[in-house]
């Protein structure tokens, strides 16, 4: 016998017949758990897999059901439930439910008693067009200890209107707020005491965001009144001075919004405004290098983000240009995270000031560089820079040298490279070696298909994300250049939409590459057709698991060869866990409408509507932000012109303002 | 004998009468069998008759694993991910080790593993993996798929 870390088997006993071995005679399966043991992992689950699983024995079905009164996250995004499926799940009282996320699209006012729940501290209800104001101040009443709400579209739908009684008492009520989220237009509460509301807003509340603000409001809100009664020396009291995280999404970004702001908001880290002007700004009314100046007066700001959209016309912040960048990066040195959207007379100047004087940036972001070149990112690797995401989008001065330069940054996590014409296969080379790379989009470069087999050896092994959208000198060739069926792959969401040599014959490849993908992109290629749908569908990738089981989300609008046979495949079994398809509805509209009866949880859109649940947090500079604002990205036609106007030398009459807009020191 | 724990041996036996014999530090990595040392009744082999040999060796590697030393995080890591890649049938055994002798970290672990292995799976898969029967009536069975066809339609 031997002493010590020695396993082994003893010989004094006699060897035991089969039969005399005790508990293990035969196979044992997770029915027979105790079910302590059963509710445990079931706890583990999401709500939906819960249920999968309560759908196979008696044992798991008695667990699922005691499950619900224990429950502490229930999150139904994925589809929109009825009433009827609500009921069930939610009516069970459940004292230990904490964070409950809905997708109210199915949804009104009657179902406020099962989605109010008294002891959550989390509540996330998004696309409640069909609510009324009251679902504001019956959270007030009856979810006193909520810490984090995020409402969307409440009350969109024509006729029900919202009053600002409603926020009032939804202030009043959630003592321990900290996270506000008003994810609608909040312009039918303004002029009733809208900035009165505010101060009653719970001293917790650090977070404010809102999807749609007039800048006047704003600055109304944060600006404290004095009262008649009130000397001139009385200290005026701040408005929401806990305040670290403000994103609006306004109707013009103006000076006296921006310095209202940074003097009234001492906490302020994290700052993202964005408009999208109707009109073209006077100068009055727009931001100048003076407001940039006033930015981050308490030093406190680590996430700054302003961007202007393109929404409804074509237009820029034109009274900003290096000085303004250089004065703000002056006073932002602790910056971690950057995001300029449409400060196009910024040039290499302002960008390079950025880089070098925020040493602590890891994020940068930058839309509409017009006059961005290489040589901001010349001598980036001389900098201690450790950038993770980088956007540089519409910037069509870039060459390939600045990514050779970029991927200096090894800890590189996302890179786009969207409408960055210039970038070719030289790019793909240097972005081969990244070794943690997890987001890539490449949309509308130069790339061909050589430039992508640089990508299969390294950078192919952790991507999760890939977006080659608009390329159009790929070809078939690009699927076996991206996958060679030896290398293991973290991809699952891929983007192959307008590439106008993409055949049957790539998807096929695809397919064969039996990659699980969950998300599939493949709009507007002229060449796709039925049968590359049949082998998404038929594909086995090993026994009883099909390549289209893992699929969630499906885009095929505008795909040439797509017939009335295709939707054969689109019907169960074939597919079982997509959410999220596009195809061309006006074919073949019977049978749309008979796919969507036979599959009511799948979204389909017929239209030409990107596909995706809207991200709940669309300001934050998440991953998940980066892939999905097709609008900004994708209408760029518009951009040339402006690019085209820019070139041709639009600003006599600008330059005339920008003398004005002199800087107070 | 001195009770310092580096030098003490713990003899177990398991219901397949196989014996390991473990030190005192990797064995107390089971709450159980730290409860029966210090109540002093680890002196004799304690039989576990609810443990078979195949799935104790496995249980008691883990501990050996988490009491060395030498191995570094990223080894370690990879070692549970390992460790975890096994059919149902003895993912069933291992889990019941692991409740009943109460190891830190390796319960949780499997019960982890099982339910990320349920997760986002229509249930003839699931019945398919885990080896589970189907007991419900034609009734019952169409009920279900009614209430429940939102979950893996």
């Amino acid at each position: 016998m031997t002493s010590g870390d020695e396993v082994g088997s003893n010989s004094r006993k006699p060897v035991p017949k089969p039969e005399m071995a005790t508990g293990q005679t035969r196979a044992k399966s997770l029915d027979d758990l105790p079910p302590a043991l059963l509710a445990t992992i079931m706890a583990k689950l999401d709500v939906a897999s819960i249920f999968s699983a309560a759908s196979t024995c008696t044992a798991f079905r008695a667990c699922a059901s005691q499950l619900l009164s224990f429950l502490p996250t229930i999150h139904l995004l994925d589809i929109a439930p009825s009433m009827d499926l609500l009921r069930p799940l939610l009516g069970p009282p459940n004292p230990y439910l904490r964070s409950l996320k809905v997708d109210c699209d199915r949804l009104n006012d009657s179902a406020i008693e099962l989605l109010l729940r008294p002891p959550a501290h989390e509540l996330c209800l998004l696309n409640c067009v069909d609510f009324s104001g009251k679902l504001l101040s019956e959270v007030g009443r009856r979810c006193r200890d909520l810490r984090s709400l995020c409402l969307g579209s409440v009350a969109e739908k024509r006729g029900r209107a919202i009053h600002i009684s409603d926020l009032e008492e939804l202030l009043i009520g959630c003592t321990q707020l900290e996270a506000l989220i008003l994810m609608f237009d909040v312009s039918s509460l303004i002029g009733h005491n809208f900035a009165r509301v505010w101060p009653l807003a719970s001293e917790k509340l650090t977070s404010i965001e809102i999807g749609y603000i007039s800048s006047v409001a704003v600055t109304e809100m944060l600006s404290p009144n004095l009262g008649p009664h009130q000397s001139p020396n009385h200290i005026r009291p701040s408005i929401l001075p806990s305040i670290q995280k403000l994103c609006l999404s306004v109707d013009c970004i103006t000076d006296t919004m921006v310095s209202t702001i940074s003097e009234g908001l001492a906490s302020l880290t994290h700052l993202d405004l964005r408009d999208a002007p109707l009109m073209e700004p006077g100068i009055a009314l727009d931001l100048t290098n003076f407001g940039l100046q006033q930015i981050n007066q308490y030093g406190r700001l680590k996430h700054l983000s302003l961007v202007r959209r393109q929404e409804f016309r074509i237009t820029y912040f034109r009274r900003v240009n290096d000085l303004g960048v250089l004065l703000m990066a002056e006073k932002c040195t602790n910056m971690e995270s950057i995001y300029l959207g449409g400060f196009c007379r910024v040039t290499d100047t302002g960008f390079r000031t950025i880089l070098h004087s925020c040493s602590r940036l890891y994020k940068l972001r930058v839309f509409q560089g017009t006059q961005l070149t290489d040589l901001v990112f010349h001598d980036i690797s001389a900098t201690s820079l450790t950038l993770t995401h980088v956007s540089l989008i519409f910037c069509n001065r870039l060459t390939n040298l600045a990514v050779m330069n970029l991927v200096s940054n090894k800890d590189l996590r996302v890179l786009d490279l969207r409408n960055c014409k210039n970038l070719g296969n030289e790019a793909l080379r240097a972005i081969g070696i990244l070794p943690q790379l997890k987001i890539l989009l490449l949309d509308n470069t130069d790339i061909t298909d050589v430039g992508l087999s640089y990508l299969r050896q390294g950078v192919m092994c952790s991507i999760v994300t890939l977006s080659i959208r608009g390329c159009k000198r790929l070809t078939d060739k690009c699927i076996s250049a991206l996958f060679d069926g030896s290398h293991k792959t973290e991809l699952r969401e891929l983007d192959l939409s307008d590439i106008p040599n993409l055949s049957d014959k790539g998807v096929l490849l695809l397919a064969k590459s039996r990659v699980p993908f969950s998300e599939l992109r493949m709009r507007c290629c002229p060449l796709i057709g039925d049968t590359a749908l049949m082998a998404l569908a038929s594909m086995l990738v090993d026994e009883g698991r099909w390549l289209g089981n893992s699929l969630r989300l499906l885009d095929l609008y505008d795909c040439g060869g797509i017939t009335q046979l295709a939707f054969r495949w689109l019907k169960k079994p074939h597919f079982p866990s997509l959410r999220w398809l596009g195809v061309t509805g006006n074919v073949n509209r019977n049978l749309v409408d008979a796919l969507a009866r036979s599959r009511p949880f799948l979204h389909v859109e017929c239209h030409g509507e990107e596909l995706g649940a809207d991200a709940t947090d669309q300001w934050d500079c998440s991953d998940s932000s980066y892939v999905h604002d097709y609008d900004e990205v994708h209408d760029y036609d518009e951009v040339d012109e402006l690019e085209q106007w820019l070139l041709e030398g639009e600003g006599e009459l600008v330059d005339e303002e920008m003398g004005d807009a002199e800087l107070v020191e | 004998m001195s009770s310092s724990k580096s030098n003490k041996i713990v003899k177990l036996e398991s219901s397949d009468n196989k014996t390991f014999e473990v030190e005192e530090a990797v064995a107390v990595q089971s709450e159980t069998l730290k409860n029966m040392v210090d109540d002093g009744c680890a002196n004799d082999t304690i039989p576990l008759p609810n443990v078979n040999g195949k799935i104790l060796e496995m249980v008691l590697g883990w501990c050996k694993k988490h009491v060395d030393e030498t191995v570094t995080g990223d080894e370690l890591n990879k070692y549970e991910a390992d460790f975890l890649d096994l059919d149902q049938a003895d993912l069933y055994g291992l889990l019941m080790a692991a409740n009943f002798l109460n190891v830190k970290g390796l319960l949780d672990r499997v019960l982890q593993r099982v339910a990320d292995m349920i997760k986002g799976k229509k249930p003839e898969e699931i019945r398919r993996i885990f080896n589970i029967k189907n007991d419900f009536t034609p009734e019952e069975e169409e009920e279900i798929r009614l209430e429940n066809a939102w979950a893996f339609d």
